[in-house]
């Protein structure tokens, strides 16, 4: 059982990466796309990344991080759209927090 | 990556359902209305439905709110006929609740208040999840 | 079978929406069977045949027809949010209705996630 989530918001805007975060189970993987890229440099992340044992995963989609100029950590996977894809269905759900 | 269908591979009993979260306050937006729009069609159509408020989508649930104060039509007094429509489990984000110094005195009975543990299992017992 | 249905709550001209065609357009590719795409909230917006966005920008109604031509892909608006959005879905030829949407209610919602193994929602 695990769930794929979505992070479409910046943590500095909204809760909806607070409330992602607060449910989030250890098998579960995260995607930030669109102002989610924001979260990772919100103190939220470094929590975060110390919860990422190898079952938990954290991923970016590279372009959206690149189109706002957003570093990306070692800590992080570099993906693209059609990862999400796959990701979808490599889980038994998805949330989608915006 | 390899793809895996991994429901097929999965031990435990299928998860079963829609979970709506409601996480927006009741009046300011018209998310309330729209999430209480589709749990009734689940419900009319026999579908499990359940309903999350997390957030301040806690604020939904408080007693003693009247919306003709402000001209809003008071969708909050359909949540009474969920019972009606089978919809059974109404789950509340306890943090949510604390975080807003909330009371737990809500204007529906048979809501549960979970730890944001709990929360996060009763939304796993569900195949399907949509947020307003 | 891997079948997905996605439901659309952005306007056309919401950058939100690139993402959504952009993953949609991903899973059709991939070959996934998405069953049907099913507009809600400001996503009815999309029916609306008198939307015009600048021509430099990106062209979101333009791509979920060509995605409704070349995969059969069914895109469904919900008439209550249309209507109350200035989208007239009463008349009998939908004039002010985009003809590669649907007009659809929300029961069509409900048919959707019975038959879908995953759900997206943008």
């Amino acid at each position: 059982m695990s769930t794929l989530h979505l992070v479409r918001q910046s943590a500095f805007a909204t809760n909806d990466f607070a409330q992602c975060l607060s449910v989030l189970d250890h098998q579960d993987s995260i995607v930030l796309m669109d102002d989610g890229c924001y979260n990772l440099k919100h103190s939220l992340m470094d929590s975060l990344i110390k919860r990422v044992d190898g079952t938990l995963s954290i991923n970016v989609i590279t372009r959206h991080a690149q189109a706002r100029a957003i570093e990306i950590s070692a800590a992080v996977q570099h993906i693209e759209m059609s990862d999400v894809v796959e990701l979808t269905f490599n889980h038994t759900k998805v949330i989608t927090w915006q | 990556m390899t793809s895996s269908y991994t429901q097929e591979k999965n031990d435990l009993p299928p998860s079963n359902g829609l979970a709506i979260i409601n996480s927006k306050a009741p009046f300011s937006s018209n998310h309330g209305k729209d999430a209480l729009d589709v749990a009734l069609i689940f419900g009319s159509f026999e579908q499990k439905v359940s309903l999350f408020f997390q957030g301040d989508g806690v604020y939904q649930l408080i007693a003693n709110q009247d919306a003709r104060l402000v001209s809003i039509k008071d969708y909050l007094k359909t949540f009474s006929a969920f019972e009606f429509y089978d919809i059974e489990d109404i789950y509340v984000c306890q943090q949510s609740l604390v975080n807003r110094q909330l009371e737990e005195k809500f204007h529906i009975g048979d809501v549960q208040v979970l730890s944001s543990i709990e929360f996060g299992l009763a939304l796993n017992r569900h195949q399907h999840v949509l947020r307003f | 079978m891997k079948t997905l249905a996605v439901v659309v709550t952005t306007p056309p001209y919401s950058h939100l929406t690139i993402s959504a065609l952009t993953y949609v357009e991903a899973a059709l590719v991939a070959g996934i069977n998405v069953i049907g795409v099913f507009f809600y909230q400001d996503g009815a917006m999309h029916a609306n045949k008198d939307i015009s966005i600048a021509s430099d920008e990106y062209q979101a109604i333009e791509h979920w027809q060509r995605l409704n031509k070349e995969y059969q892909l069914p895109l469904h608006i919900c008439i209550t949010a249309a209507e109350k959005r200035g989208i007239a879905c009463d008349s009998i030829d939908n004039d002010q209705v985009n003809e590669a949407f649907t007009v659809s209610g929300l029961g069509e919602l409900v048919e959707l996630t019975t038959k879908a193994a995953r759900l997206v929602q943008f």
